[in-house]
């Protein structure tokens, strides 16, 4: 039988997956505001954002209670330490999520664009995200070890998408304020990008106990 | 190493207590050892300065060797050695004699009778343990009349007194509440500049606080040996996860 330890440890995991759902449906929310040219969906990524700060602030609560009540050891403190630096990395997903849903306010009411790479990037980003949190729920390194190699390929879809848009605001200058809020759409995709690499960073660090960040195994620093 | 045994048995009649034991610890470190109650710990503790000699149908297997030396060679002085290799027990065992005394009856022993040397080594004595101040004006008051946690304290004065190399410790915090623990562990970090501390301990955030290096016991096998973060953070063996988080034990 489960102490009642274990069975709090399983209900912080589950929290953290709610809460992943619920960022994952912010982000379609907000580039579905854009597709669809639809401020509903603008709004409700706004509201979905308060659920999740308040998500945020109560798995860290509860996570800190752990720690000073159970004093936890080996992996039982590598999965707290972990779920605390994973709750803040969702937290901040939101909050990418919602300037996504602002940069949507905006463009709804311009003319359309058609920056093609950038629902591509969508794409990767949220199945980045997806792979990151399955990663944790199956406690996998080697899945998540994928998830931090792909971000590069996130990054050069960035890179696409901004070589794209630079070269419609040369032809169009009069779109220009809207390519520069696709500009802003692209970054907060490819900072959500980095931040699913982080949550994998933590799976290895909660599953190996191996530091994988800022090439620590390496004894460097990512460039 | 300052201590190292290699291929260790200890037998109680035919109750094997202690099961090839391979370990090394190393000098001016707090080794710390945990384990259930009878995995063996206060028996290894005890190998260290022969205390289990005393101990009928006692039968060792393997070597012991402290600063190189075998401690179970022929000619070992158990008195030279049981100076070098001082011991704390679990609850002090101060003698019914003044404060003074206590600390001097060691260097006594030692044919030290020049009342000046004496006074000196008590308080240099008293003075490591941060006991001088607070007890100067009584040194001949009964030692029986101060706290359970002053009385640890001026036990492990009078281990000092003698110069010891190695302090043994046996759940030296287990009869003291949690501040007298936390002056106890100050103690101990302040000591290990000076000695090699090795302390068996129920305890595992005290073993977590205090310990350089820790090494895990289970049914007088020695599981697992390493480094204290490691062994909190990650230990290799799934039997001391489950007793440092309390699953078994």
């Amino acid at each position: 039988m489960d102490s009642h330890f274990d069975e709090e440890l399983k209900k912080v995991k589950r929290d953290i997956l709610q809460m992943a759902a619920m960022v994952e449906d912010s982000i379609t929310k907000s580039l579905e505001a854009i597709k669809k040219r639809d401020i509903s969906m603008s709004k409700a990524v706004q509201e979905i954002d308060r659920e999740v700060d308040k998500m945020e602030m109560g798995i860290e609560e509860t996570c800190i209670g752990l720690i000073a009540r159970h004093q936890p050891v080996g992996s039982d403190l590598r999965f707290l330490i972990g779920v605390i630096k994973m709750n803040n990395d969702l937290e901040r997903m939101g909050d990418h999520a919602v300037n996504i849903a602002t940069s949507a306010a905006y463009l709804i009411d311009q003319p359309r664009m058609r920056p093609i790479v950038i629902w591509s990037m969508a794409r990767n980003v949220k199945e980045m995200l997806r792979e990151s949190v399955e990663s944790f729920m199956t406690n996998d390194a080697v899945r998540a070890q994928k998830v931090c190699e792909h971000d590069s390929v996130v990054d050069e879809m960035r890179d696409e998408t901004i070589r794209v848009l630079l070269t419609h605001m040369l032809e169009e200058p009069d779109k220009i304020t809207s390519a520069i809020s696709y500009i802003m759409v692209a970054k907060n995709l490819e900072r959500i990008a980095d931040l699913t690499t982080n949550i994998c960073e933590d799976v290895i660090y909660i599953a190996q106990a191996r530091v994988i960040k800022h090439h620590a195994e390496e004894g460097g620093k990512k460039e | 190493m300052i201590i190292e045994t290699k291929n260790l048995n200890l037998f109680y009649r035919k109750f094997q207590a202690l099961n090839n034991i391979n370990l090394g610890i190393k000098a001016n470190r707090i080794t710390g050892v945990i384990g259930p109650s009878g995995c063996g710990k206060s028996t290894l503790l005890r190998v260290f300065n022969r205390m289990n000699d005393t101990i009928e149908g006692i039968h060792i297997t393997g070597s012991v060797t402290i600063d190189g030396e075998d401690i179970f060679a022929p000619l070992v002085d158990l008195t030279m050695l049981r100076k070098n290799v001082g011991m704390v027990f679990q609850r002090p065992n101060t003698f019914p004699l003044s404060i003074f005394e206590n600390v001097a009856y060691g260097p006594r022993l030692w044919s030290i009778t020049n009342r000046a040397t004496l006074a000196d080594i008590v308080e240099r004595s008293l003075r490591a343990v941060n006991l001088f101040e607070e007890v100067k004006d009584r040194l001949k008051k009964p030692a029986l009349s101060v706290s359970l946690e002053k009385q640890q304290r001026l036990c492990i004065a009078r281990l000092l007194a003698v110069e010891p190399e190695i302090l043994l410790m046996d759940e030296p915090c287990s009869a003291l509440d949690p501040i007298a623990t936390s002056r106890i562990e100050g103690l101990m970090l302040e000591l290990k500049k000076r000695y090699t501390i090795v302390i068996v301990t129920h305890n595992m955030q005290q073993a977590a606080r205090i310990a350089d290096e820790v090494g895990f016991m289970l049914l007088g096998e020695l599981i697992e040996f390493g480094r204290t973060d490691k062994m909190f953070m990650n230990p290799s063996d799934e039997r001391t996860f489950n007793y440092i988080s309390g699953r078994f034990g």
